[in-house]
């Protein structure tokens, strides 16, 4: 009996392990899916983004604690600077050529609470213009790495 | 066995008034994004259930202070396990817990309890934004309150300390559109059944020990996953088995999550197989 119970046991671990190891190579394997269509595409094309752009301005302008740092800002040249930023990144046809991103925000004294908001606000404004889940990580993912330049001079 | 019931139900209803009146209160929030401050661990730290993540508990960034309290409950074949734990989390750098675990051998009658207090600090990183995602290192101060059973099982120890170092990354985008969350912990412990059973004992003490998860966020607010624990095995008349779970955790909001597991935790003090459920209740802000 007991061995008979140990023998399940090795055969469910091993189940286990070989899930974990099957998702592992999925993984790897779908990490580029659809490698015809880009994010730009799959995110709406421009019309889309720039409905983001507005969406989450709207929310900014909404919040005292972040809005302050848009006081000197032009808020049009804003906008259409970071549309044609999230067209670049995701492989639409554009070229951003405004500020690094860390000159952009240079001694802002942004703090990672801030910083999180605003993230917070984009995904929620790419969901109510109907960006789909796979493509708001996906743009999330091509943003995280900016983190840092964000905050670099802060 | 009638106490422990009552004051689990009471620090259930605790954590659901808590999570109520705190959902109620959005500003109270961390800024942290969902999830990334994981659920409770049984030893109290922030991690996945079985295993310290290197997230610190509750969404508090570098400018907050963030609290959490947890009861969890586990259902094996011979045995159930409660623990009450709570942690504060000082501006995403440091994290100190405390957790109250009791084990009840129902089978064999009366049952183990222990007190750990925890402490972890983020050493860099974070689990969203840097490239090498989160690390942090560790400490868990283990108290038995009753030292007789592992003792005579042949324990060289009723307290002890482990020490770990953790580290959890999020990989966007990585498994059919969803994010995947990865986390990697190395031990060093004389545990016995994660110190239920004493520390140290007649076939070894002190050793290295790796645990590992993964889970899938399938939506932003429910996570889904496996765990795996690997453990001594240092008493000759209570064979040890690494520990393992599946396990799905649903955030309400930044303010109240449940998980929900399967484990099989091997061999324990003699009886075979211990298999069972899981369910916990956490409240943050």
């Amino acid at each position: 009996m007991g061995r008979l119970k140990m023998t399940f046991k090795l055969t469910l671990r091993r189940k286990i392990i070989a899930g974990v190891l099957i998702s592992t190579l999925l993984l790897t394997g779908c990490a580029q899916h659809n490698p015809h269509t880009t994010l730009y595409e799959r995110m709406g094309g421009q019309p889309t983004i720039d409905a983001v752009v507005d969406n989450l301005l709207y929310r900014i302008a909404d919040d005292d604690e972040v809005v302050v740092y848009f006081a000197n800002s032009n808020i049009d040249l804003f906008a259409e600077s970071l549309a044609t930023q999230l067209c670049e990144i995701s492989d639409g046809p554009c070229t951003y050529d405004g500020p690094p991103m860390d000159r952009a925000h240079q001694t802002m004294g942004i703090t990672d609470a801030h910083f999180n908001r605003v993230v917070e606000y984009l995904d929620a404004a790419m969901q109510e213009e109907g960006v789909t889940l796979a493509a708001r990580n996906d743009m999330l993912g091509r943003l995280a790495p900016l983190y840092e330049d964000v905050m670099r001079l802060r | 066995m009638r106490n422990t019931g009552s004051s689990m139900r009471r620090a259930i209803v605790a954590a659901a008034a808590l999570g109520a009146f705190l959902a109620a209160s959005p500003s109270m929030a961390g800024s942290r994004i969902l999830g990334t401050g994981a659920v409770s661990a049984i030893e109290g730290a922030a991690g996945g259930g079985l295993s310290p993540w290197a997230v610190l508990a509750s969404t508090a960034s570098d400018d907050e202070i963030g609290i959490t309290a947890s009861a969890t409950r586990a259902w094996l074949d011979d045995y159930r396990l409660t623990v009450k734990g709570a942690s504060i989390n000082l501006y995403d750098r440091l994290e100190f817990s405390i957790a109250r675990q009791t084990l009840e051998l129902s089978t064999l009658g009366g049952e183990l309890e222990q007190d750990i207090y925890g402490a972890k600090a983020r050493l860099f990183g974070d689990v969203l934004y840097h490239p090498l995602g989160i690390w942090s290192a560790g400490v868990m101060h283990k108290r038995l309150v009753d030292g007789g059973v592992p003792t005579a099982l042949g324990a060289n120890d009723i307290n002890g300390t482990d020490a770990y170092l953790s580290a959890s990354k999020l990989l966007f985008n990585a498994f059919f559109g969803r994010n995947v969350l990865l986390n990697g912990t190395l031990r060093n412990t004389a545990a016995n059944q994660g110190g239920l059973l004493g520390f140290g004992g007649d076939q070894g003490g002190r050793s290295w020990m790796a645990e590992g998860s993964l889970g899938v966020f399938v939506t932003p607010n429910w996570v889904v996953g496996t765990e795996y624990r690997q453990k001594p095995d240092n008493l000759s008349v209570a064979q040890e088995d690494d520990w393992q779970s599946i396990y799905s955790a649903y955030f309400f909001n930044k303010h109240v999550s449940v998980t929900g597991a399967w484990l099989d935790l091997g061999d324990i003090a003699g009886l075979p197989s211990q298999r069972g459920g899981y369910l916990s209740l956490q409240a943050a802000f």
